[in-house]
């Protein structure tokens, strides 16, 4: 149905954008750029890896664990970590920090997970081509498919929630205005606390569906989280719909774009594909500061259909 | 009664309020009457937790609320309408008057808001729209609202008047009045308008610089010789 | 409940004499009882990673702009030694220097030609080192200015994420594009210091040295004077810095501009030491994280604490390496290497420090506009003033 580098984009996008909505969410509720986004991913996917492994069957049937685990992921880090520094009105950068020493334990955790499931179990972990174990539909594979499904269930279940129940509306509250909900009796602290839920499970959801597209190491978060950043950024880092729309733009930009341009200026260009998605982002931010929140979507619109009339009459 | 004794309070370091000595009686007005930047939100944001109480006591009918977050304060019938961002403008009327009653169950959210809309008819028509798209008096009385949905046992409101036509002013003070009268609410008020609220009110307190200048029955402070006129701008009283 | 910081305040001389030697201490021991080679290797990264912090504290703890990006200036400063002085030695003496210099096949052969050279003449050997460092610091004062752009414009924590991802576009870019530094294969960069062969650890380490105090008395110097005051008032009150006319953009950037020189020094001193310039090796695990985790440590604002900082880490680290078959030797039992444990200690560390010690080793002074003694002369003509006129 898509070709293999559509396909592949689509699975990565898909990824970016449950990772960047992520990020969005924890940082327009907790104020912090989570970098343990990062490992998060990585422990989401050798969770399903682990899983599958063991128990085979199909693969996606694994991709919910993976979810709770980052919710456990997120839990630990808010408790432990998030809510004293909150608590102390700590800084961004602090905040920030903050999320990067825990990362950094949790990828040592994850590396010498690595070596013990190699060791005892004798299995391969430290690269992983998930897409192997991935079956075929409709004459694509089922990643392409079921994948960007994901996203938009999730997308759409979020969407409710904050739109439908009282504690998804008091969670918006929160965001716009911690004093005034706190003052209403909403407890702010399960309001960060269910976004360290949903942002953890988001992160490790995506890191398991990014290894369908691409090699599965004890490093793949570290590696692809500048992206996630900057699909977060790219949606302006002011609603997690925002952040949804610019992790799938980045990562649908870094495969179709750079299979466009290998078209056109050659496949040397192939060994930069990691470099695309950054350059996107600079230049969104120089043109719009504020990422796509930012471009004035109506008075756009207004402007393009007052071009049309004028060119009509 | 709210009971506020020796109390010093600011934001993280900075120190604004000292010494304050307050008591809001059950079923009363109390006023409390100052100059642009004396702290009288400061002392509304210490009795909710959101300023930072350095030394001092607040109670609530014997219970210390000094250091409870605010939800907890919300939670013992203390009802906030701050003097400003007193509604959330990204969600709809409705979704507005449904956190302010966060603490109530359906049936009494369902009662309460059609009681609110009928008390401010006005906001019925804009029951879908964001807060954030309403006139600055109709945002004032959605805060009214607001305030009134908690079941509030004490009132705080911050400077109502602010934004209001006069003869809506005059309307919400009367009402403010009835609050008292017939539903039995402490009310501490922060007025701008001294006037109006002195007349109203039962006891007063002047406050100046973070410290209070002058505590006494509102009447009497409404026709004090020289602190009306330095401080409240009321020059002819009749 | 006070924080263990602010406990450490209070004996804070005592505390960095404490621990300086301490770590000499260890360094003794590991010296006598291991050799001196692991002494200088441990050495040299410390120097390095000083320099690097140092900059790195001055942008960020002097000047409260969140460089997130230091990989970018070392990157500046490496790369920059590792395509330029090499391909000008090949060129002068007649050795292939175009595009084909980078190519692994040609530099394994070029390089060695050229060391020939650089073995005889010292004079050529300190020329080429010096010009190295010149040159990296101008490549650095360049990105310096360039990150300088947007961090104007950028709140704070969009920035540090931009110069995150910069930071790797720089390191990709490296690696792809070979006639730069080799792209996946490293290229080798002519060796000054070839002329002292037998004990180039310790010319190296010396020379290391003398750059480090020579950047430290710099650092010290520009932020005790009025420039570091105004650095200082404008991180921590910006709105009262723009009142006073200070021109915020232009302090900004050059706060940027000869941090990032430093640091490019530093990489450029990194890849003539190591021999070569693997693109790769700039992760901003090891030139970004691993620095503001030494700042951190060792007190964010002040210099002493970074060197103090970095020393501590440094050592920890050399000890974790050397003993981690018989400290945590049971790990093997499950196949585990021990080896991941230095992330384990890094982010430890991290955690550790924000949570407990907020400070860091060495407190930030807080210094008075002018100097004490003159404020107490002030002080004093005041009180006099005061006494003569008691009934006013
Ligand atoms: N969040 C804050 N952080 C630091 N200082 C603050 C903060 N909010 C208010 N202040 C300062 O505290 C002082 C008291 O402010 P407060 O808002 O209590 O005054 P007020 O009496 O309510 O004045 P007004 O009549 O203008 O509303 C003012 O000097 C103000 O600048
Ligand atoms: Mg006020």
């Amino acid at each position: 149905m898509f070709p293999p580098w559509l396909a592949g984009g689509l699975v990565y996008a898909s990824a970016l954008s449950l990772t960047a909505g992520g990020i969005t969410l924890l940082y327009i509720t907790t104020r912090t750029f989570n970098f343990a986004h990062a490992s998060m991913a990585t422990f989401g996917f050798y969770i399903t890896y682990i899983f599958y492994s063991f128990r085979g069957g199909n693969l996606y049937q694994y991709l919910p664990l993976s979810f709770l685990f980052g919710s456990l992921l997120g839990i630990i880090c808010y408790i432990g970590l998030n809510r004293p520094l909150l608590k102390r009105q700590a800084s961004t950068i602090t905040l920030m920090m903050s999320t990067l020493g825990y990362d950094l334990i949790l990828l040592s955790i994850i590396q010498m997970l690595c070596d013990y499931l190699s060791y005892t179990f004798k299995l391969y972990p430290r690269r992983v081509t998930m897409s192997a174990f991935d079956f075929e539909m409709f004459g694509t594979s089922a990643a392409s498919i079921i994948t960007p499904l994901i996203a938009i269930t999730i997308l759409t279940l979020l969407h409710l929630f904050l739109t439908r129940t009282k504690f998804g509306i008091s969670m918006r509250a929160s965001i716009e205005n911690p004093i005034l909900a706190s003052a209403s009796g909403i407890n702010s602290d399960k309001v960060y606390l269910m976004s360290w839920v949903i942002g953890g499970g988001m992160a490790a959801l995506g890191g398991a569906v990014m290894s369908l597209t691409m090699t599965g190491t004890p490093v793949m978060g570290m590696t692809v989280i500048p992206y996630m950043f900057a699909g977060a950024i790219l949606g302006g880092l002011e609603n997690i719909y925002g952040g949804i729309l610019g992790g799938f733009i980045v990562g649908l930009a870094e495969y179709v774009g750079i299979y466009y341009l290998a078209v056109k200026v050659g496949p040397w260009i192939l060994g930069y594909r990691m470099a695309l998605p950054l350059l996107i982002m600079a230049i969104t931010l120089l043109l719009f500061p504020r990422g796509l929140a930012g471009i004035q979507w109506s008075y756009l619109l207004e402007s393009i259909k007052r071009a049309r009339k004028g060119a009509k009459s | 009664m709210l009971n506020i004794k020796n109390l010093y309070s600011g934001y993280l370091k900075l120190k604004i309020l000292f010494d304050i000595n307050l008591e809001v009686p059950t079923r009363e007005i109390t006023v409390i009457v100052g100059p642009n930047g004396a702290g009288k939100t400061a002392l509304l944001n210490s009795i909710m937790g959101i300023a930072t109480v350095f030394a001092g006591e607040i109670t609530l009918d014997g219970i210390q609320l000094k250091n409870a977050p605010p939800y907890k304060v919300a939670q013992l019938g203390i009802s906030y309408v701050p003097q400003m961002e007193n509604v959330f403008a990204e969600l709809t009327l409705r979704e507005n008057l449904m956190m302010a009653g966060y603490m109530l169950n359906r049936e009494e959210l369902k009662n309460k808001t059609d009681q609110v809309l009928d008390m401010f008819p006005i906001l019925k028509g804009f029951i879908h729209r964001k807060a954030g798209t309403l006139s600055g008096g109709e945002r004032r009385m959605l805060a009214i609202a607001m305030g009134l949905m908690r079941k509030p046992k004490v009132m705080l409101l911050d400077e109502l008047s602010t934004d209001l036509a006069p003869l809506i002013t005059k309307r919400v003070m009367e009402g403010i009045a009835r609050l008292r009268d017939e539903l039995g609410i402490t009310i501490l008020l922060v007025e701008q308008m001294a006037k109006r609220a002195l007349e109203i009110g039962d006891k007063a307190y002047l406050l100046v610089s973070g410290e209070i200048k002058y505590s006494g029955r509102a009447s009497d402070l409404l026709h004090h010789p020289e602190l009306s006129k330095l401080y409240l701008g009321v020059k002819e009283v009749e | 409940m006070r924080n263990i910081g602010d406990v450490l305040k209070q004996n804070l001389m005592k505390r960095e004499v404490i621990i300086s030697l301490v770590m000499l201490l260890v360094l003794t021991y590991l010296a006598i009882s291991l050799g001196f080679p692991i002494i200088f290797s441990t050495l040299i990264l410390f120097f390095i990673f000083s320099i690097v912090t140092l900059s790195l504290n001055l942008e960020v703890g002097h000047t409260g702009i969140s460089q997130f990006g230091r990989v970018i200036a070392v990157i500046a400063g490496a790369f920059v030694v590792g395509a330029i002085p090499g391909r000008i030695l090949a060129f002068l003496y007649g050795l292939p220097f175009g595009l084909e210099y980078a190519d692994d096949a040609v530099n394994y052969k070029v390089v060695p030609l050229i060391h020939k050279i650089l073995e005889k003449d010292i004079a050529l050997a300190l020329g080429f080192l010096l010009f190295c460092l010149v040159l990296a610091g101008l490549s650095g004062a360049l990105i310096g200015w360039l990150t300088s752009r947007p961090a104007i414009r950028l709140r704070e924590a969009y920035l540090g994420i931009s110069l995150l991802a910069f930071g790797d576009f720089f390191m990709w870019v490296g690696h792809n594009w070979e006639p730069l530094v080799g792209g996946t294969t490293a290229v080798f960069i002519p060796d000054p210091f070839r002329i002292v062969w037998g004990y180039r650890m310790q010319a190296v380490a010396f020379t290391l040295l003398a750059i480090l105090v020579l950047v430290y008395l710099f650092i010290e110097r520009i932020t005790k004077s009025p420039f570091g005051r105004t650095l200082k008032m404008l991180r921590d009150s910006p709105l009262v810095s723009r009142v006073y006319g200070k021109d915020i953009v232009k302090i900004r950037t050059q706060s940027l501009v000869i941090g990032s020189a430093i640091a490019a020094i530093g990489g450029a001193l990194y890849v003539i030491y190591t021999g070569t310039c693997t693109a790769i090796g700039f992760t901003r695990l090891t030139w970004t994280f691993w620095p503001w985790a030494y700042m951190m440590l060792g007190g964010v604002g002040s210099n002493i604490g970074m060197v103090l900082g970095v020393l501590v880490l440094t050592v920890s680290r050399t000890l974790i390496i050397l003993y981690r078959k018989s400290l945590f030797g049971f790990l093997l039992l499950w196949g585990i290497d021990p080896i991941w444990l230095e992330f384990t200690l890094l982010g430890l560390v991290i955690i550790f420090i924000i949570l407990f010690m907020p400070y860091g080793l060495v407190p930030e002074k807080s210094e008075t506009v002018l100097p004490s003694g003159r404020i107490k002369a002030i002080l004093e003509s005041v009180r006099k003033q005061s006494s003569q006129t008691p009934e006013n």
